[in-house]
């Protein structure tokens, strides 16, 4: 079993090193939530218990700050907490398939998510570094004014001229490149083949690999 | 036939029951051809399903603005629609022709499968329809600044629309929400051209039966014409 999103990008070792990670994320949630929950009385109020799940459990690989260092997994700071909750869930209901997140989540209290939510939505979020000026200048275009002639539509429609985000549709600004060519091929090649992601696995296919990639970019410089 | 008694007895009974049926001849020939249009109307628009759950509901603008995100990739913010024509401009149409349309695209009637996927139910409720609807409708009339036509044909298009469009679409273009003929009046040209063909080459799945009709004969150069007409309309 490999993490489909993964499938471009890392050599056998990086994929092995992850699903060393991902196993020591399950156990260390497993754990903790056992602590949590026999310790409930204990914890002086919930945003300790967040923050004991957020440390043992999602800060391993989106960091304590929500602004993860490896550019495979997502930022999730200042991402708008309705979002987060709702992709938790697709997670948790095996929608959204992922070897790393499906064990992690399935460990998950549904009472936490919210919170959790609201905890990374929080957090400051950061602008990364453009690689391809260039490719970034024709991201641009693309995600402000889409192409009419090949009915891709402006990304910042849904996700805002600043990529912002919103309740429905997530921040994209800042976002690692890496992340998001690989989500963009998984809807391009209907990986996020559940039902809510249509839409983009439709206008992915509108889209060549290089101009996801330079997408990418833009988003990365925001 | 000899003058006689019987026979203008008869004469008169004739002359009688045809002044007496006359009307009611009318009356037939009134309902029959009512019978005609409101059985296109029925073909063309029936109020059913999706169409008429929307149009029952209230809709929402501030709730439609949210919804229409969506939509805004394409149609541009404030709906003015595209400048190449790809996409209509939206902004102050009917709420009833709008619900009609994004019902009858999403139920295949009017086939589009590049915005399928947009109006598909995972993103838009019923009521998001109807809200969209009436945050659309809201928008202002905004001058048609890039989607005007030519201008080298307005005589030929005024005798035209004069002629076959005024009827149903209004003297500025302002359409019918009652009976769903949309606002045309600072419609986009390329996009309205390229409408009008799929209409009269029968390719527009949900376009009314009588208009096609109408512009069955039309020729390219027509067509051309009547929307160059139809594109400098304004509604103040």
């Amino acid at each position: 079993m490999m993490q489909l999103s993964s499938v471009y990008y890392r050599t056998n070792r990086e994929q092995q090193a992850i699903r060393n990670a991902g196993k020591w994320c399950q156990m260390a949630a497993v754990l903790v939530l056992l602590l949590c929950n026999l310790s409930r009385t204990a914890l002086a109020d919930d945003s300790q218990r967040t923050k004991a799940i957020v440390t043992e459990v999602c800060a391993a690989c989106h960091n304590l700050d929500g602004n993860s260092i490896d550019p495979t997994f997502p930022k999730l700071a200042g991402r708008n907490p309705d979002y987060l909750v709702r992709e938790l869930k697709v997670f948790i209901s095996g929608q959204r398939k992922s070897d790393l997140m499906g064990p992690i989540v399935a460990t998950l209290n549904t009472d936490d998510l919210r919170p959790l939510a609201e905890y990374f939505s929080a957090q400051k979020p950061t602008s990364g570094q453009i690689k391809d000026v260039k490719a970034a200048e024709i991201g641009r275009k693309l995600f402000q004014n889409g192409d009419e002639s090949r009915d891709i539509p402006a990304c910042a429609g849904c996700h805002n001229i600043d990529a912002s985000g919103n309740s429905r549709f997530p921040r994209l600004a800042g976002q690692h490149r890496e992340y998001l060519i690989a989500q963009l091929n998984n809807f391009k090649n209907d990986v996020r083949n559940y039902s809510s992601a249509r839409l983009m696995r439709e206008l992915t296919k509108r889209m060549s690999d290089e101009e996801i990639a330079a997408v990418a970019d833009y988003l990365n410089g925001l | 036939m000899p003058l006689n008694r019987g026979n203008i007895v008869k004469w008169m009974f004739k002359t009688l029951l045809i002044l007496l049926l006359w009307p009611l001849t009318l009356l037939a020939q009134d309902q029959s051809s009512t019978n005609v249009s409101s059985a296109g109307q029925k073909g063309w628009n029936e109020l059913n399903g999706e169409k008429l759950e929307a149009l029952k509901l209230n809709g929402d603008a501030t709730r439609g603005e949210e919804s229409f995100q969506v939509c805004q990739g394409c149609h541009k913010r404030g709906a003015t629609g595209s400048a190449s024509g790809a996409y209509p401009r939206l902004a102050g149409q009917h709420v009833s022709v709008l619900i009609e349309q994004i019902a009858d695209i999403r139920s295949g009637k009017r086939k589009n499968d590049k915005m399928l996927p947009f109006a598909d139910e995972h993103e838009l409720t019923t009521q998001a329809i109807a809200d969209i609807a009436a945050y659309l409708h809201a928008l202002p009339l905004t001058p048609n600044v890039f989607g005007k036509g030519p201008g080298n044909a307005l005589a030929r298009g005024k005798t035209l629309y004069l002629r076959d469009c005024l009827i149903c679409h209004g003297e500025n273009g302002e359409g019918s929400a009652e009976k769903f003929y949309p606002l045309i009046a600072g419609q986009n040209y390329k996009y309205m051209l390229r409408e009008v063909g799929f209409i009269r080459d029968g390719k527009r799945g949900n376009a009314n039966p009588e208009m096609i009709k109408v512009i069955k004969p039309y020729s390219d150069a027509d067509l051309a014409a009547v929307t160059d007409y139809i594109s400098e309309l304004e509604i103040h």
